[in-house]
């Protein structure tokens, strides 16, 4: 013990808040040698206390999905990621839906983005493009273009017009795909497939034809 | 998709912002609950909650501690809630956090996941307000506002946090006070 304050009391404030100690607790400290000693050993201690505490998330991903929440909370997240989607925002509730659901979920919250029929210009589509850091040629005529959020990255979201109606076009240029994936989810339909390093979603409408535009629609990524 | 452009950037500067601080999130989730999945159940709640309501919050800086709160209240009322029981560590290790406590060269240090599981293993009020202190960087009287203590109180359970975990390394647990 040295001066007024007991060392247990010292020790108490030193191992509550060792990086910040009270005038009285200093002044301890600085006279009380295993005081000090304690003091260093807290300090010492603390780098890898933050360290430990600040969990490599990463691991998280390498364990089997656990039994997720239920539909009604899914839905209620979607419905706050639309807002954060419109609002220019990223996606943040992992983890996330496959793939397929989170291309229908995207599209399900532009609905408008098929009302439209005028072609957008070259210049705004050369500038939604070049937002995405996309190149991408199409034949069709192109009728809505916006540069939306999507897994963290700003992606190409266009309608295409068809033959058989509007179709919706991602391009994703930093997301994989294995192989062709047709999908199914509720009112709509489509595929994502491989295209350029990235790959490409194609949205239509349930019952809707869009195979015999795949094709050409994914030749347009350069 | 052409929201108001004040609007847009106020919603997007805070989307950013969470997406920002939710590792964070997910982390002091993690260190209350003891489970990875319940862990992430409650920052979703919390990201929800927190979208909207993101008018009350004016000032930034204040976003930190005002979600730390919200994942607080949404881990009780998700045990309230569903009434899960409480983790046993050993149930817990089975169920696959050991791959979250195993050994990982990226740590660069050897010796974490004994840390951890040391943590682990601290009564919840030792380890909740020292997670409050190092990882969310409240101050102690900021944590006794938390926690509703007294800041003495939040010293004398960050102490005692501390000390047990003083024999990881190797040290000598000090005495203690009354």
């Amino acid at each position: 013990m040295s001066g007024a304050l007991e060392c247990k009391h010292a020790r108490v404030a030193i191992g509550g808040e060792p990086q910040v100690l009270s005038a009285e607790v200093a002044q301890h400290v600085a006279t009380c040698a295993a005081c000090a000693k304690f003091h260093d050993e807290t300090l010492a201690m603390e780098g890898r206390l933050k360290a430990a505490l600040e969990l490599p998330l990463h691991r998280f991903r390498k364990l089997p999905e656990p039994a997720r929440v239920a539909p009604r909370r899914f839905a209620l997240a979607a419905s706050v990621l639309l807002a954060m989607l419109v609002g220019g925002g990223a996606w943040l509730f992992r983890p996330q839906p496959a793939l397929a659901g989170e291309v229908v979920e995207h599209v399900k919250h532009e609905p408008g983005s098929w009302q439209v029929h005028e072609p957008v210009s070259p210049e705004a589509l050369a500038a939604v493009l070049a937002k995405a850091g996309v190149r991408y040629d199409t034949r069709f005529p192109v009728t809505y273009a916006s540069p939306c959020p999507f897994r963290g990255h700003i992606v190409p979201h266009l309608v295409v017009q068809t033959d058989h109606g509007p179709l919706t076009v991602m391009v994703l240029a930093h997301v994989t795909a294995e192989g062709a994936g047709e999908f199914s989810e509720g009112e709509y339909h489509g595929v994502v497939l491989p295209a350029g390093a990235g790959s490409i979603a194609v949205v239509a409408r349930e019952g809707q034809e869009f195979d015999g535009y795949v094709e050409t629609l994914r030749e347009g990524v350069r | 998709m052409n929201p108001s452009p004040r609007g847009n950037t106020a919603t997007s500067a805070f989307a950013r912002l969470l997406e920002t601080l939710r590792p964070d999130l997910v982390r002091f989730a993690f260190w209350l609950a003891r489970d990875r999945a319940v862990a992430e159940d409650v920052v979703q709640e919390t990201l929800i909650r927190a979208w909207k309501s993101r008018e009350e919050i004016k000032d930034p800086a204040a976003t930190r501690p005002w979600l730390l709160t919200i994942v607080r209240r949404e881990h009780a009322r998700l045990y309230e809630r569903k009434r899960l029981p409480t983790v046993d560590l050993a149930d817990a290790e089975a169920q696959g956090d050991p791959a979250l406590l195993a050994s990982d060269s990226s740590d660069g240090e050897a010796g974490l996941d004994d840390l951890r599981r040391a943590i682990l293993q601290l009564p919840d009020e030792y380890r909740e307000p020292l997670v409050l202190q190092v990882l969310g960087g409240m101050t102690t009287a900021e944590i006794g506002e938390q926690l509703g203590l007294t800041q003495s109180a939040v010293l004398t359970r960050l102490f005692r946090a501390r000390n047990r975990l003083r024999v990881i390394y190797g040290l000598a647990p000090t005495e203690d006070v009354e």
